[in-house]
């Protein structure tokens, strides 16, 4: 176009150069100075402090224990406030908390509980039955303060506190989880002046006033969360002087820095990390049987309590054969030793062995063996035989072509979505992976046929069996439902029902197993492995420490504070700062003096080029 | 790569239209007057722009399919009443109407809502992770723009002998690597290192902790280098390229071939009269990478762990945390449009062909 | 035969002689850029690559039941590029995600200049109010931020590689918008176009007979430089895990790479390769669309004057 028609003054103008050179200074100043460059002071560290710092890939969702629901953050409330009991870490069972006593009543309905006078708020104040009873009445007034434990009171009818030292708890119905109350006790004279439990999120004093063995004493959005031991903990102080959560987007970042001394711990590692760790020096990689199983969920007709049904699960879902034909025709031993290259173990009874005092097999004869001709033969027999192009057909015309939802930010998920699909290809049925970052909305509305599912087991069954009740179910279609699948079964309901009464532990397990062994007939929840839990530390920065269980168990995710609490420093204390990091800070200020100091020799070079000019 | 997706390599910077020109043409403001009616036409065309953005931002993720309230509540027992009374504290009950309008007058008054995950105010949640992106992209917007002025220059100068080949090809090369793709080679190659080369440079995040003072800074700056050289390295080509064209055009210009008649030095000529109006399309085009900033660092934030705006938008995204979306896509937009804005008032003040 | 039908023959194989020699010209001026031929060359060797495909690997390098080797095996003379975590060759991988790579580039491509020329065209052509509005429209679409508008549409539309396709095409195709206006402007202030009107010529008519012929070469060189620009939005999308997981793409070997941990567990053969491939693409096509790009507009500097 007009390249030539207007003609230029050619007008000497070192404006537009200079304009540009303080526009960018005064951006990088503006950018360098909206940035906390001078955050508050912090303690001078003493030489020889030994800090433990944990790599974790989750955000925090909140500070408060009334809103918290992730994993990152209940594990840093476990350490800075304590239950009113916790798990042994050698076989789980329950053991005193800030109870130290608990018992019910010969009605079942009232548990009073004797809470310990040996445990104080860091800010010096007693921690009573009060404190107690006043988290437990707010969540069960305030709707704000029941977000994230709700389910835990939802069978309270009244708590008080007739002495600092006794809790007494009323309840609707007998509950024999009464000592799995996973709610962290919260000192009331400091959580009383709140206003807003659904807004509060507990992240604006340091520290926060806590009884744990540890007290929060920072915390940095996505960057880190500090604390410092708790000198005064009933059970003895930890022994490192300062723990650091501190916060990884990238698993790779973390096993870097992992690598390096940065961190002291990673989890979550990949079956080819885990092998290069393994051969790295001062690194011990734990593989220990994980708390999850990991299953292949079947829709069984999604439907509220109300009766009316909804979404749009495959039809032929509802036929049992079809169920078992699918697990059939899905190679467990495959999925182990390819997907998870030997880190988990093969699914079997809906709770993992970690839990054994729950943990059940099926039978031989009950078992569903991968067998791709028994499929075959199943799905024959229940009326789908294969059409000339190869396709399983049912009679009303429908070939067998089902969606199963995926967790895109599961690479699991993805893997054994790709097995499957050539499984179940080769038997005449279609599979498509539906990946989804939210996968909770068609979950919800029932639009799915399969799905992949898992979920953390605690030491107490109780949740992860109620979640299969019909008691579970919405109320209706437009409803939200503790239910996980759908499933509503009158004889597991009679068993859990019977289950929740039962206050006598081997009475109650036996009930848990017969439950599972139902589950397992039914087919809607086929559980294909028990994934481990792969995690790393640096032997040259942590000489010991508890796993849970004690014998092979995992480290991050224990039910309760033993692995942080427990771990003692090593004696060599030379990487922990990583030595390595300050020939990097040096290589690092020298490359960032000279992307500087180009930046103005090149500005200098154009002004004295003007300054020729003038003259 | 991600800070110039939008803006293709086009060598059309005679053409006057570097890329995004929100106004007509060339103004030809002859008076401070007339440059007065162009500043208000164009603060009215951004305010335009701006409630466009804010319109597109509530509707266009009212399409996101699912009920946030029913995403949230996944997994446990609510009843009906409970998950009326989360609509109700969202504002979600609301006809959409009546929610949009509600939407704008709190947006006017700076109030972005409220994220459903992290229960805190999305105005609050923003400013926390915007510094950490400011200073990393804003950095280094600034050193590839000087990178890329400086050899274009050097390149115009040289035109067509190797030493513009290669700058030039060396250039293109960066351009087309994605981006993601160069910062996780460097980790591997300078983090985690690899043979004779040590570690020497943190994995990711923007400070160690612990720092106070000059050592915080140095921190910061060390944790930077890594992600910068990625920003820089796919970056630089387009300021680089526009320049060179820019030079070259202007090179070839009829003024150019009378100052030379006149006898003046001919690398006086090019320093003094063809650089700075080839400067204009660059300059334009530096102003709109300084808006693609917040927007343009999401892949390397993630590759980095940096603690900035990418991250946070990618986690409101799978919720979907609407007030967190809509929030971050009105300051993403926002940052454009204000840039765009410098950009468009500046222009007749460089512009040596306007008299004033 | 008629007259004017021997007429409108005759002028209908003018007008093909008079393209075919303006195609000649534009191949001898093109052939004087060395980085364009270069740049054609590797193209005609990937896309050959890709056709190939399925004689070079075959289908059966993506099944995962039938994977020849171990999991993330080193480079070996099996697997010169080594295994991913479910034992397939990781060469055959690369080959054969040529094949989505470049047809997502493509399409994708292809659907943002197309919207970009109707909208141009129909713009530059009726003007008035008609164009205020569409510019307007045009702008606002510029100042979105489009890799933040191609994730989001990414995120609600399902996993598949039309998503894909169409996420890149909607949100790239304001800048040809602009291009084609003023070319189209250009193209309607010559007097031919005037006697056209004059003739009897319909909007629909000068719009498809005389201005978009003279607005085609400007649409190729603008494809060409979208579908590098395409190529690597694709593999930003599949690396953010937003692709399709049933197909094999770069972007995706990217994605599969890092979840296996191959950054931290040093296993750079994984990683490598697919970057090196799309940076190639992304470059080849860069080169030629500059290529067209001078030749189209000589005295733009690539020229060798």
């Amino acid at each position: 176009m007009d390249t030539t028609t207007v003609p230029r003054t050619a007008r000497p103008s070192p404006r537009a150069l200079t304009l540009l050179a303080v526009g960018a200074t005064a951006l990088a100043l503006t950018a360098a100075a909206a940035t906390p460059l001078n955050p508050a002071p912090r303690q001078a560290r003493a030489d020889g402090q030994r800090t433990l710092t944990v790599a974790v890939s989750q955000s925090v969702d909140s500070l408060s224990p009334f809103l918290a629901q992730r994993l990152v953050s209940t594990t840093v409330h476990r350490l800075i406030y304590e239950n009113l009991t916790n798990y042994d870490a050698k076989d789980n069972h329950a053991i005193p908390g800030l109870a130290t006593k608990w018992e019910p009543s010969p009605d079942k309905l009232t548990w009073t509980y004797t809470i310990r006078e040996n445990s104080t708020w860091s800010d010096g104040k007693q921690a009573t039955a009060e404190d107690a009873a006043w988290t437990f009445n707010t969540m069960m007034t305030d709707e704000g303060a029941a977000t994230a434990n709700g389910s835990f009171v939802a069978n309270f009818k009244k708590v008080t506190a007739p002495s600092p030292t006794k809790l007494v708890i009323e309840l609707k119905k007998p509950q024999a989880t009464m000592a799995a109350l996973d709610v962290p006790i919260l000192p009331r004279h400091e959580w009383e002046k709140v206003g807003d439990y659904a807004r509060f999120n507990n992240d604006k004093k340091f520290p926060i006033v806590g009884n744990g063995p540890f007290i929060l004493t920072d915390y940095k959005v996505d960057q880190y969360v500090k604390f410092k031991p708790n000198q005064k903990f009933w059970r003895g102080a930890p022994k490192f002087d300062e723990l650091v959560l501190k916060y990884y987007k990238d698993g790779d970042a973390a096993v870097a820095a992992l690598q390096k001394g940065e961190v002291s711990f990673a989890s979550n590692l990949t079956p080819a990390q885990a092998a290069s760790l393994a051969k790295a020096k001062n690194i011990k990689v734990n593989d220990a049987p994980g708390r999850r199983f990991y299953a292949l969920a079947t829709n069984p007709g999604a439907r509220s309590k109300d009766g009316k049904k909804f979404g749009d699960g495959h039809p032929a879902l509802l036929n049992p054969k079809v169920r078992q034909a699918l697990f059939a025709a899905t190679d467990r031993k495959t999925i182990i030793d390819k997907v998870f290259q030997g880190h988990a173990v093969e699914g079997q009874g809906y709770i993992p062995p970690r839990f054994s005092a729950y943990h059940w097999k099926p039978d031989a004869d009950q078992r569903i063996a991968y067998d791709p001709a028994r499929a075959a033969a199943l799905l024959d027999e229940a009326g789908y035989k294969k059409n000339k192009a190869g396709k399983r057909v049912g009679k009303d015309g429908r070939p067998l072509d089902f969606r199963i939802l995926c967790h895109a930010t599961d690479p699991n998920d993805k893997a054994i979505g790709k097995y499957m699909q050539e499984w179940w290809g080769e038997l005449g049925i279609g599979l498509k992976v539906d990946c989804l970052d939210n996968v909770s909305d068609p979950w919800l509305a029932g639009e799915y046929d399969l799905a992949f599912d898992g979920w953390s087991v605690n030491p107490d069954p109780d949740f992860v069996l109620s979640i299969h009740t019909c008691a579970a179910l919405p109320s209706t279609p437009k409803d939200t439902g503790a239910t996980d699948n759908f499933i509503c079964d009158k004889k597991f309901d009679e068993l859990y029902a019977q289950q929740t009464a039962e206050y006598d532990q081997a009475k109650r397990a036996d009930l848990v197993k017969q439950m599972q062994s139902r589950l397992y007939d039914t087919g809607y929840m086929n559980v294909m492995a028990y994934p481990n839990a792969v995690e790393a530390y640096r032997t040259d920065q942590i000489r010991a420490i508890t796993t849970m269980p004690e014998s092979g168990g995992n480290l991050w995710g224990q039910d309760g504070y033993w692995s942080w609490w427990s771990a003692v420093p090593a004696e060599v204390d030379d990487t922990s700062g990583g030595s390595g990091s300050s020939t990097g800070l040096v290589i690092g200020i020298v490359t960032t003096v000279v992307l500087a100091a180009g930046l103005v020799v090149f500005v200098a070079t154009r002004r004295r080029s003007t300054a020729e000019d003038r003259e | 790569m991600s800070t110039t997706s939008s803006t293709p390599l086009v060598e059309g910077a005679a053409d006057g239209p570097v890329p995004v020109k929100t106004g007509p043409s060339g103004p030809r403001a002859r008076s401070a007057r007339a440059y007065l009616t162009y500043v208000a036409g164009k603060l009215g065309g951004a305010a335009v722009s701006l409630f466009a953005v804010l319109v597109t931002s509530f509707f266009l993720f009212r399409i996101i399919p699912g009920d946030p309230v029913r995403t949230m509540t996944h997994g446990r027992q609510v009843s009906a009443e409970q998950l009326a009374s989360l609509r109700r504290q969202f504002g979600l009950d609301l006809p959409v109407w009546q929610q949009f309008t509600e939407y704008c007058a709190k947006a006017l008054s700076g109030d972005l809502g409220t994220s459903y995950q992290f229960h805190a105010p999305v105005g609050e949640l923003i400013a926390e992770k915007l510094p950490a992106t400011l200073l990393l992209t804003g950095v280094a917007v600034v050193i590839y723009s000087v990178l890329g002025l400086w050899l274009g220059t050097r390149s115009a100068w040289r035109h067509g002998r190797l030493g513009d080949k290669v700058n030039t090809g060396v250039a293109l090369t960066l351009w087309s690597v994605p981006s993601f793709w160069l910062g996780l080679l460097l980790i591997i190659t300078f983090s985690v290192g690899i043979g004779p080369i040590p570690g020497m440079f943190p994995t990711g995040g923007m400070e160690t902790g612990g720092e106070t003072g000059f050592g915080y800074v140095a921190d910061v700056a060390h944790h930077m280098v890594l992600p910068v050289v990625t920003l820089v390295a796919v970056g630089y080509a387009q300021t680089l390229l526009v320049m060179r064209a820019s030079l070259l055009d202007e090179m070839g210009s009829d003024y150019l071939t009378t100052a030379r008649a006149k006898g003046l030095r001919d690398d006086l000529v090019r320093r003094h009269h063809a650089v700075p109006n080839a400067l204009l399309p660059t300059v334009t085009m530096v102003f709109i990478n300084l808006g693609h900033v917040a927007a343009g660092s999401i892949l390397v934030e993630t590759v980095f762990s940096w603690p900035g705006l990418g991250g946070l938008f990618y986690q409101a995204l799978s919720v979907p945390d609407l007030p967190l979306v809509q929030g971050l896509f009105v300051v993403f937009a926002g940052a454009m449009i204000l840039m765009n804005l410098l950009a468009d008032l500046l222009y007749p003040l460089l512009d040596p062909r306007v008299g004033r | 035969m008629t007259v004017p039908s021997t007429a409108a023959q005759t002028a209908s194989s003018l007008a093909w002689a008079r393209r075919r020699g303006s195609v000649a010209r534009f191949w001898r001026a093109y052939r004087t850029h060395r980085a364009g031929l270069f740049g054609l060359g590797a193209l005609a060797v990937i896309a050959l690559v890709a056709l190939a495909a399925p004689l070079l690997v075959g289908s059966d390098v993506q099944s995962v039941t039938n994977a020849p080797g171990a999991a993330l095996e080193s480079p070996s003379g099996a697997f010169p590029l080594g295994t991913d975590q479910f034992g397939r060759s990781l060469l055959g991988l690369l080959i054969w995600g040529a094949r989505i790579s470049l047809t997502v580039g493509l399409m994708a491509a292809a659907l943002s200049v197309a919207i970009g020329t109707l909208v141009g065209i129909l713009a530059g052509h009726f003007g008035g109010w008609f164009s205020t509005v569409t510019m307007r429209i045009t702008d606002w679409f510029l100042v979105m931020p489009t890799l933040v508008l191609a994730i989001v549409l990414a995120t609600v539309m399902s996993r598949s590689v039309w998503t894909v396709i169409l996420a890149i095409g909607v949100t790239s195709w304001p800048t040809t918008a602009r291009l084609v206006r003023a070319q189209t402007l250009a193209v309607e202030s010559r007097p031919y176009i005037e006697r056209a009107t004059a003739l009897g010529g319909g909007h629909g008519h000068i719009m498809s007979r005389h201005v978009l012929p003279n607005v085609m070469p400007l649409v190729l060189a603008q494809t060409t430089l979208g579908i590098s620009n395409a190529i690597l939005t694709e593999a930003t999308l599949a690396f953010l895990g937003l692709g399709d997981p049933d197909v094999v793409s770069w972007g995706g070997m990217l994605q599969d790479a890092r979840e296996a941990g191959a950054v931290s567990s040093g296993h750079w053969w994984y990683l490598a390769p697919p970057g090196i491939a799309i940076a190639a693409v992304a470059l080849a096509f860069t080169l030629c669309g500059r290529a067209v790009e001078s030749v189209l507009n000589p005295k733009l500097g690539v020229s060798t004057r």
